[in-house]
């Protein structure tokens, strides 16, 4: 009863004509941001703190969250249909996205992103309203230990990213490893591969990997393919109708990650990139046909689609209930809290429930919005496939270029960029996959780190791994993710020479 | 209709729309040219719009001092130039250094705290603080150093005799990286203890994790800053050992927290935060910019902004400024080669 008034009361200081226009203006400027390869919210929000000074600290926040889920709700367009991910939480859209968008289905593979965002946004903010204040704790109970466990499973999953060779997704995933250790050393200061250059101090943006590794490349073998067509069924957009038995294979995933994602994003560090990479590996494990993962499977871009921006919502709990901002995009948010004169902090829900009730309601407002703004715009953006070639990618170059000189303004991160669009089609032309680089490199800076923090805590005593339960049965879980795959195939070997495949039962 | 040449046309727009965005905030970057462009008198004004460099990404407190300062300056018209903030990271700020040493002449300017000591110090910079000309400093914030509620500590001094004792037994998280800021203040202070500072377990947490580990009892110390700590202590989820402030603060709930000199230890320690220009910067506008600096910190504008930051006034003038410095690096220097970590 008490959510329901508190929840009133969010409705009522949102539903003014000044702060249902902050929602949308936020929500369209985050979905232009996102859709755009490489600007992501961080940037926006920044520029737009100075701006929101002297505003009513409500609609600040509205508009500057609306621009937060309203990137991540973008930022699948530019995955699916150019294999250039808008945003770093929208790499893995891309894996099955872009197939669908090659075989002419980008308006349907368009459809459920946009469906599948506003459920993983809607069912995360009702969980956000209710377990909010209860969440705080989870929050803060993973410690490095817990950390170290679940980046530890995430990377048990690199072998099943493989469509081929298993050993060549390990060579991948040990490169992205090696990247991953660019950088002066968290636990020391120590430089480490950095060769003197001090723009390699702060190691390598995720998006420049991402952005080399999967737009250029895809840049790279369109230039060099460029005779044939660039797509099979006549470049046809395609219908946008999502038929009854694709809506019941989609409201699975839909379920399942809008919880995990929320989960993953609660936890301060996680984000909504590990969400959406940990709900496409989970999604494949479970999945009865992991081998049509990667070419097109709607379920493949469902789960990571519903769980980026459930961890959105996600990512609000640390920040509205303790004040600790959980990434960089809510690092941010709180610096514009200050400027509007609000301190954040635990005590926010006492101090400033206008705030804390009226972003939550306004977050079920912004999704509808998006959901309303893009799906009439869709067979309008999959124009963009009707561009000749030659054009198209060249914009793609140029959007790749803008995207990255514009977090960091530095052209060296450019050339690194054209290397590894290099290394990308190289890759390609060898048959190495790509994803387990890419998720190797997200999971290993990560983990590392939280094995010395772990460390360092105990005196090096590795007792400490299996002082917490959550820790513990991580590891477990990794384990059987490790093991399970090659006792299968044990398992599945017997059977065939049984003749019976009684596996499937 | 909506055809292939009107779709073409609107992604131009939208691609000259991101370009000339990028471009103002660079503007000033295209037409810069090295040396000594300001005219050798008393009254020396900008000519041109003014580069203010933030050698850090958006959002952090390198970048909301440039915005916040370059926005009451173009407000209040005290500069009639534009104060374009253009981020440089990298390199905890070496990036941007380079930059501004590169570039010169007398319309570029950044700013700085204590990093531009310890990251020299820590042999990830060629350029230190002696590379460049002090302009004024503008405000100070001070460390504070916080356990978790139930944590039997409860004042420094509980702290500094069981960290006497058993210095492995304790472990401290700050969110930078050894040797840098929020590590050394708490090395600084507790060695003024008496502390055998090099066997003190430091854990970083760059991610900005320190305060969740805190609560979530996987720490035992957070060496933080004190706006970090003054809202989570007023829910009474932590408690404050000790500031570093040299005097007690005025203020609701700050006023509860007791400095280290009132504790018996005699170390202070400020987060000071203040402006910069490249070497070769002229006299005369390095006058112009503190007086422009000073006028602004006396505005209402200023002052509000201020007060909301939690920041405090700490004007110090171009000269008291590298007086300053001079002292703080010396001090850091002789820290950090007892603590090892000087390169």
């Amino acid at each position: 009863m008490e959510t329901l008034n508190n929840m009133l009361y969010g409705f009522q200081v949102v539903l003014t004509f000044q702060n249902i226009l902050f929602v949308f203006i936020g929500v369209l400027a985050g979905t232009l941001i996102g859709m755009l390869p490489g600007l992501g919210p961080i940037s926006a929000i920044a520029i737009m703190i100075p701006l929101s000074y002297g505003m009513d600290p409500a609609s600040a926040l509205i508009l500057m969250a609306g621009v937060y889920y309203g990137a991540v709700f973008g930022g699948s367009t530019s995955s699916i249909l150019l294999n250039a991910p808008g945003i770093s939480g929208t790499v893995a859209t891309s894996f099955d996205g872009y197939p669908l968008a090659k075989q002419g289905k980008a308006g349907k593979a368009l459809a459920i992103a946009a469906i599948c965002s506003f459920a993983g946004g809607t069912i995360s903010v009702v969980a956000l309203m209710l377990v909010a204040p209860i969440m705080a704790d989870f929050a803060v109970s993973f410690g490095p230990t817990e950390y170290f466990a679940l980046m530890l499973l995430g990377l048990t999953a690199i072998a099943s990213l493989s469509e081929g060779s298993t050993t060549k997704a390990l060579i991948s995933a040990t490169f992205g490893l090696i990247i991953a250790t660019i950088g002066i050393d968290q636990q020391t200061g120590t430089q480490r591969f950095t060769f003197g250059n001090p723009n390699l101090l702060e190691g390598i943006d995720f998006l420049i990997i991402a952005l080399g590794l999967f737009a250029l490349a895809e840049v790279c073998s369109l230039i060099l393919t460029r005779k044939k067509k660039m797509f099979e069924g006549d470049q046809s957009v395609g219908s946008l109708k999502i038929t009854r038995s694709e809506a019941k294979e989609i409201s699975g995933p839909i379920a399942r990650h809008s919880v995990l994602g929320f989960i993953l994003g609660v936890l301060p560090g996680a984000g909504a990139t590990i969400a959406s990479f940990m709900s496409y590996l989970s999604e494949k494990k479970i999945s009865k046909d992991p081998s049509s993962f990667g070419k097109g499977n709607i379920k493949g871009l469902a789960a990571p689609e519903t769980s980026n921006n459930a961890a959105t919502s996600g990512a609000f709990v640390p920040l509205l209930t303790l004040g600790i901002p959980g990434s960089g995009t809510t690092a941010v948010l709180l610096g514009a809290l200050l400027v509007v004169g609000v301190q954040p902090g635990p005590l926010m829900l006492t101090d400033h429930p206008d705030v804390f009730w009226g972003v939550i309601a306004s977050m079920y407002l912004g999704n509808v919005f998006l959901l309303i703004l893009n799906l009439p715009l869709i067979p309008f953006i999959a124009k963009i496939l009707y561009i000749p070639k030659a054009l198209l990618i060249s914009l793609v170059i140029v959007f790749c270029m803008i995207g990255v000189y514009g977090v960091s303004f530095s052209t060296f991160d450019l050339y690194l960029l054209l290397g590894f669009g290099v290394l990308g089609y190289l890759m390609r032309m060898f048959s190495f996959p790509a994803a387990p680089l890419i998720l190797a490199f997200i999971l290993g800076g990560m983990m590392e780190q939280s094995f010395r923090q772990a460390l360092t805590i105990s005196n090096g005593n590795y007792g400490v791994f299996s002082e917490s339960p959550v820790t513990v049965s991580l590891l477990v879980i990794s384990l059987f993710s490790l093991t399970f795959p090659i006792l299968k195939g044990k398992l599945s070997k017997k059977g065939n020479l049984n003749n019976n495949n009684d596996l499937s039962a | 209709m909506f055809n292939k040449r009107s779709l073409l046309f609107s992604l131009v727009l939208v691609i000259a729309l991101v370009l000339s965005a990028c471009g103002s905030n660079q503007s000033s970057g295209n037409s810069g040219n090295n040396g000594n462009d300001g005219q050798a008198t008393d009254d020396w004004k900008p000519e041109k719009p003014i580069e203010v460099i933030a050698p850090a990404g958006a959002g952090g407190g390198w970048d909301t001092t440039a915005r916040t300062v370059s926005k009451v300056m173009e407000q209040t018209n005290i500069i009639d130039k534009r104060l374009a903030v253009v981020n440089k990271p990298g390199g905890g700020g070496a990036v941007g250094w380079a930059y501004v040493d590169k570039k010169g002449g007398n319309h570029t300017l950044f700013v700085t705290s204590p990093p531009i000591l310890f990251v020299p110090l820590n042999g990830q910079s060629d350029l230190g603080h002696n590379d460049f000309t002090p302009i004024a400093g503008v405000i100070a914030d001070y460390a504070a150093f916080v356990v978790s509620a139930d944590s039997p500590y409860n004042n420094m001094n509980d702290l500094i005799e069981a960290l006497k004792e058993d210095p492995q037994s304790i472990s401290v998280v700050g969110d930078s990286a050894p040797g840098s800021m929020d590590h050394m203040q708490f090395v600084k202070a507790v060695k003024a203890g008496g502390v055998d500072v090099k066997r003190l377990k430091y854990v970083s947490a760059q991610d900005g994790s320190g305060m969740s580990m805190l609560l979530g009892g996987k720490v035992d110390v957070y060496s933080t800053g004190l706006a970090e700590a003054t809202e989570q202590a007023r829910a009474g989820k932590v408690k404050v050992l000790a500031i570093t402030a040299p005097e007690p603060l005025e203020g609701e709930t700050v006023s509860e927290f007791k400095t280290l000199k009132e504790q018996g230890i005699d170390d202070q320690f400020v987060v000071w935060r203040g402006f910069m220009g490249p070497k070769d910067m002229d006299p005369e506008a390095v006058a112009y910019y503190e007086n422009a600096i000073k006028e602004m910190m006396e505005t209402d504008e200023w002052k509000e902004q201020r007060d909301n930051f939690g920041w405090n006034d700490n004007y110090m003038s171009s000269e008291e400024f590298k007086k300053f410095l001079d002292e703080e690096y010396k001090t850091m220097e002789e820290l950090m080669n007892e603590v090892g970590l000087k390169k």
